[in-house]
């Protein structure tokens, strides 16, 4: 990977890194974290930093289709993967049916999980168009959320399902 | 019932759910000013000790920091929120009296920089002895947190309505129970933030709070400045449930790094920073005695408790008064006793957590009451039906009920559960209980003294009518409280919840309200929303009636059509009048105001309890234990609620939920625990068990008919009510499954395991066949 | 919180990565899922001065069954790729529930089996099955490679035999006369949670006889262990509820755990005995499940 070294010896490497559809070209140390990559370098604020150990699933993104905590994984291990945030889900003014679900079946509260919460359950819905309730429960059990008790939220991605 | 109204009783979409789902929504720590720094918090390492020095001069020296500042570079004025004990500093001065008390701040360019300086930062501390249990903080010869509290006595309570002592000696049986509570910890999903921007003599903070009043109030006070010239703005915040009620420490010190600085500073905490900080739940200690007649009903309570306060006032006072001032609402008795002491200990603050003080008492009660039950023989249900509270009643301690259907609750959700099928017929390992509960709609007194109204409100109508803005300073912080808010406006105007805008939370744009505590914005900010409503429709009115040739009184507004009583034909659209109203009269502005009338007795700490109005709930849920690891299986639980008449009926399920759930993760996951030198030892979300989607039961929440007269439209709580009845719920149904009771919570596995194991060897009095086979292996 | 400095690099062969590891020693760490390491340095635990990111060598990962060897998962397979691996769910199904138990699904997208066993935490969910399993581990270094019993690289909490300059490459199961196999997780939380205590057991039932059996336990002892004693109780007996009974209380017996935040020794133990018995049976029962 191409590396820069500064006046104070401090290494920057170059990442390439597809967000949401879109190509980039970012320099980072070696200890930026993919969420700060996202939220400071990006602007993508929609990516929640919670806890930062990996226990609460509010960094969530999509690495090449995988949710994956985002406050543990190395800008630099991104390099040259696909990522999917909040803002990437929706293409245009039309909600994805996730979404669209969330805002009818009052699955939002404060918000703070939810950009997690969605990207996880599209990832489900990405891989298995059709799950159990339990299985949407699985889905989302790394995501903590402290308002709902996730009923609204396991409905809203149920109601998702299908055509 | 809502079929009188055009946009009330519907559960219409969340105000903020679009820019919530498509990561468009900001809260404090997304925002970005120019030139804005990142600042910490240095916090103490030990649980009590002396500062001799603090030595800042390495980082300071380190490149990108621009401010180290500590006592010396703030006001040393005490704060805290409870006027009666304000006992904090910024920072401390003298000595630190918990693991995590506030020493000093940084600013520096960035995250990384910040976390790098505050190491660098050097105190000394004389390290002193320490005292971590309320029982051993209130001992002659503990160590002293505060000099200026004896006995580490930070609340001592004493009340005595009727006569106890009698109610007793009168009993038919006389039972006493001892229980224990434990420390939780509120854990909203998004950290606390603050941002202070400090320019010319003005001070411009975003925050994720819970009350914009009270952190202005706190801020100007702190720092000399004019309630004017303090600006706080909400941001959207992240879940609050108590916690980001007071300020937090990130105000203040950012507010002094940004005089310093002349820059923008965006200070966080940490999540094991903000189990340190903390403010959650005080940990009680709970002595029931109940006097009862041979039928069961309650002659007399004797509530006498203990609760660990940590170092610092914070609500404490008032989750005090709660603990003991809430256990009478539910039941109908006359002798009550209450004593409580809140004690000083090196440990984190504790403060006001959905439910406030109440659900931990709350859940002594009612495992109590399930004990006493079961000595007289009676359903336990069936003992709460005898003793249920009925409307238009005055509690001992002086508290209105206007509304009431608790019996009502009781008999449905024994309906909707099942429980006559069930109870007493439940397979080996499985159980049913019940719990009730009943909370305030809002507190009848600020928590400082002032006379200023609890909630005001403002509606301005947009030029051409297309579009109406609510101003209010009620808070949401994710309960929805714009969204009822708007719904109650446009009803009042006779207009469309979809053409309501909404500036909420802004202490310089928004009329005065305290914020989201004590669940009081949908009675209190919906009166003075709807006052405002009802004004602008008067004019709109008034206006229609030059329009329409029509006297206004002839005149009524719905779903944005004027239209005449007598003659249906004649309409004119909202939108048309008010139009005209603003070419001829200027802005169409209503106004309104909410000023409870006053309430409550006159004894000593009359005023915490008092509410306008009060909700009722019953619970019953069924667990499935496994009787070899303790572990609990909860089946299904079900919350039936009197929480008056419905604004959105789909928001206040999801705040029975959440409220449920939390009463869950207390119920049987959820501690903060400590070393033996006060650290926190689960200051994590992984360690800290939160119930996850796949921990949650099936939830029903169901409603009884109610409509509330002391409020807007009969409204009343629900977002803590539905904390109180859990625990106790819990404690029951785990009885009724294996008959074994756990006095302390967490109900945790092992706890249950070690009450089965008990049991076990009680009953056969002999060692337990495993001890003897270890010795053989 | 934030990560301190260090140096990233990202070989492209095992080779370059093991010469690497040797030039920096004990200042080098490997990364490769990394959901562990990342938390360690948050919290100041480590502080390596170079990071080897295996991200690039594509022989660690893959999962596939080689003739004469067994069944051999590259050590960068993530827990997520062992749940839907289509070879294991055929031959060991335990080893796929095992590893869907851990963590929650963001991690196990991430987390990978050689820093489960690499991490060398007491309550790691992998080892005991694969122990159960008579899995073996290959380790290359810059010198050569060699392959030892899974049960022999553990040597405490967070330590194990392997080597500053090797990289733990490939796990093997072998061929198995075992007729079920199982792992019971108990933890406090039916997701995001550490085991209280984690139970592996490995059956050969042969006529309602137990001709063999491993039980392999997590998070009650320094290291994933083996107890030996119980497994000696019950080889060559017919199966009963009694046998299965007492190959719990003399698993509990030999175990050592301690008392932390998750549970008391005595609670452990407890359930080391439960989780046996009902290991044993549902291996005995069911296969490998």
């Amino acid at each position: 990977m191409e590396a820069l070294t500064d006046q104070d010896g401090i290494k920057r490497y170059l990442v390439n890194i597809n967000v949401n559809g879109d190509p980039y070209t970012v320099i980072v140390k070696a200890n930026t974290l993919l969420v700060n990559l996202l939220r400071d370098q990006l602007d993508l604020t929609g990516t929640k930093k919670g806890c930062e150990l990996g226990d609460c699933g509010s960094c969530t993104v999509l690495l090449d289709g995988k949710p994956v905590n985002s406050c543990t994984v190395l800008a630099v291990e991104a390099d040259g993967r696909g990522i999917t945030t909040i803002e990437g889900v929706a293409r245009s003014e039309k909600l994805d049916k996730i979404q669209e679900s969330f805002v009818n079946n009052a699955a939002v509260q404060c918000g703070y999980c939810t950009p997690g919460m969605i990207l996880s359950a599209k990832a489900l819905l990405a891989r298995n168009p059709k799950p159990t309730e339990q299985e949407v429960r699985e889905a989302i059990s790394g995501n903590l959320c402290r308002c709902t008790g996730y009923v609204n939220i396991v409905k809203a991605v149920l109601e998702a399902t299908g055509d | 019932m809502n079929e009188n109204y055009s946009v009330i009783g519907k559960s219409v979409p969340k105000m903020d759910g679009r820019v919530k789902v498509t990561g468009q929504a900001k809260y404090t720590g997304d925002l970005k000013f120019p030139n804005m720094l990142v600042g910490k918090i240095l916090t103490s390492p030990h649980a009590h000790a002396r500062i001799i020095s603090i030595d800042t001069s390495k980082a300071e020296k380190l490149p990108g920091v621009k401010a180290v500042i500590t006592h010396r570079d703030v006001p040393s004025l005490k704060y805290g929120i409870s006027p009666a004990r304000w006992d904090e500093n910024i920072f401390c001065i003298d000595k630190v009296r918990f693991v995590g008390d506030k020493v000093a701040a940084v600013a520096a360019l960035d995250e990384e920089t910040v976390y790098r300086a505050l190491k660098l930062i050097r105190v000394e501390y004389e390290v002193l002895p320490a005292v971590f249990d309320p029982v051993e903080a209130i001992r002659e010869g503990a160590p002293r947190i505060h000099d200026e509290y004896p006995m580490n006595i930070n609340t001592e309570i004493h009340q005595n309505f009727g006569d106890v002592e009698k109610a007793f000696a009168e009993a038919h049986h006389v039972r006493t129970d001892l229980f224990m509570g434990q420390r939780t910890y509120q854990c909203p999903i998004e950290p606390h933030s603050a941002i202070s921007i400090w320019e010319g003599g003005k001070l411009t903070v975003y925050s994720s709070t819970q009350s914009p009043h009270y952190h202005q109030y706190y801020i100007a006070r702190e720092f000399g400045l004019k309630m004017g010239d303090v600006r706080v703005i909400k941001t959207f915040v992240g879940g609050g449930f108590g916690g980001k009620l007071e300020p937090t420490g990130l105000e203040f010190a950012g507010a002094a790094l940004s005089r310093i600085t002349g820059r923008p500073v965006k200070m966080f905490y940490d999540r094991h920073e903000m189990f340190a900080h903390n403010r959650g739940r005080h940990r009680q200690i709970m002595e029931v005695t109940t006097g009862v007649d041979k039928n069961g009903k309650i002659l007399g309570l004797h509530a006498n408790f203990i609760m660990d306060g940590g170092a610092y006032t914070s609500l404490g006072i008032a989750s005090a008064y709660y603990a003991g001032a809430m256990l009478t609402l539910t039941y109908d008795f006359e002798n009550y006793k209450f004593d409580m002491i809140r004690a000083y200990t090196n440990l984190p603050a504790c403060g006001a957590q959905r439910g406030h003080g109440a659900p931990q008492p709350r859940y002594a009660l009612e495992a109590h009451l399930d004990m006493v039950a079961r000595d007289l023989g009676i359903d336990p249900l069936e003992l709460r039906l005898r003793n249920a509270r009925q409307p238009n009643t005055i509690t001992p301690n002086e508290f209105k009920v206007n509304s009431c259907e608790l019996t009502a609750c009781i008999e449905k959700a024994r309906e909707l559960s099942g429980w006559k099928q069930k109870k007493g017929n439940l397979p080996s390992g499985r159980g049913i209980g019940l719990a009730v509960g009943s909370f305030v709609s809002g507190a009848g007194y600020p928590i400082y003294r002032t006379n200023l109204p609890q909630a005001a409100a403002i509606i301005k109508v947009h030029e051409d009518g297309s579009a109406a803005t609510l101003y209010t300073g009620a808070t949401d912080i994710g309960q929805g409280s714009d969204t009822v808010l708007c719904q109650m406006a446009a009803e009042a105007m006779g207009y469309f919840y979809e053409n309501m805008k909404i500036v909420s939370a802004d202490t310089e744009t928004t009329p005065h309200d305290f914020g989201a505590y004590a669940s009081r914005q949908t009675l209190m900010s919906g009166s003075a929303v709807k006052q405002a409503g009802e004004e602008v429709k008067q004019q709109l009115l008034e206006m229609a009636g030059e329009m329409m040739e029509l006297p206004p009184g002839e005149l009524d507004c719905r779903e944005g059509i004027v239209f005449s009583k007598y003659s249906p034909e004649a309409t004119r659209t909202f939108a048309e009048v008010a139009r005209e109203f603003f070419v001829q009269k200027g802005p169409l502005v209503g106004r309104g105001s909410y000023t409870p009338p006053k309430l409550g007795g006159k004894f000593k700490g009359a005023p915490v309890g008092t509410s306008p109005a009060y909700s009722f709930a019953a619970q019953i849920s069924e667990v499935e234990i496994d009787g070899e690891t303790g572990q609990i299986d909860v089946k299904e639980v079900w919350d039936v609620h009197d929480c008056g008449m419905v604004i959105n009926p789909a928001l206040l399920r999801g705040q029975v939920h959440g409220a449920l759930f939390m009463g869950m993760g207390e119920s049987v996951w959820e501690e903060v625990v400590f070393d033996k030198n006060g650290r926190i030892l689960n200051g994590n979300l992984g360690e800290y068990r939160m119930p996850t989607a796949v921990d949650m039961p099936k939830i029903t929440s169901e409603l009884v008919e109610s409509y509330e007269p002391a409020a807007p439209w009969g409204v009343k709580e629900v977002g803590e009510g539905a904390t109180i009845p859990t625990m106790g719920c819990f404690s029951n149904a785990i009885y009724d499954a294996m008959g074994v009771r756990v006095y302390s919570l967490p109900l945790s596995y092992e706890k249950v395991w070690r009450a089965l194991k008990e049991k076990k060897e009680m009953e056969s009095g002999l060692k337990s066949a495993a001890g003897r086979i270890y010795d053989k292996c | 919180m934030y990560l301190p400095d260090f140096d990233y690099q990202s070989p492209g062969s095992l080779k370059e990565a093991c010469q690497i590891l040797a030039a920096f020693g004990s200042r080098a760490r490997v990364l490769a899922g990394g959901t562990d390491l990342m938390i360690k340095m948050k919290h100041g635990l480590l502080a390596p001065d170079v990071l080897v990111s295996l991200k690039n060598i594509s022989q660690l990962a893959g999962i596939g069954y080689v003739q004469g060897r067994g069944v051999v998962i590259g050590a960068r397979a993530t827990h997520n790729d062992l749940v839907n691996s289509p070879v294991l769910q055929k031959k060991y199904l335990s080893v796929c529930e095992a590893a869907h138990h851990m963590a929650n699904n963001q991690i196990r997208n991430v987390g990978t089996v050689g820093g489960n066993i690499v991490n060398a935490v007491p309550s790691a969910d992998l080892p005991p099955i694969l122990i159960a399993l008579n899995a073996a581990v290959k380790l290359v270094g810059a010198d050569g490679e060699r392959e030892l019993p899974l049960e022999s690289f553990f040597t405490g909490p967070n330590r194990s035999v392997i080597g500053t300059d090797e990289i733990l490459s490939e796990i093997v199961i072998p061929d198995q006369t075992s007729t079920g196999s199982t792992y019971m997780k108990f933890g406090l939380r039916r997701s995001g949670a550490l085991a209280v205590v984690g139970v592996a057991v490995a059956v050969t039932v042969a006529g309602g006889v137990l001709k063999e059996a491993k039980i392999a336990l997590g998070a009650v002892s320094p290291t994933p262990m083996r107890a030996v004693k119980a497994e000696e109780l019950i080889r060559g007996r017919a199966v009963t509820d009694e046998l299965l009974e007492e190959a719990g209380v003399c698993a509990a017996g030999e175990c050592s755990p301690i008392s932390d935040i998750r549970g008391s020794k005595e609670y452990r133990q407890d359930m080391v005995r439960v989780f046996t018995r009902r290991a044993l049976r549902r291996a005995i029962n069911e296969g490998h499940v």
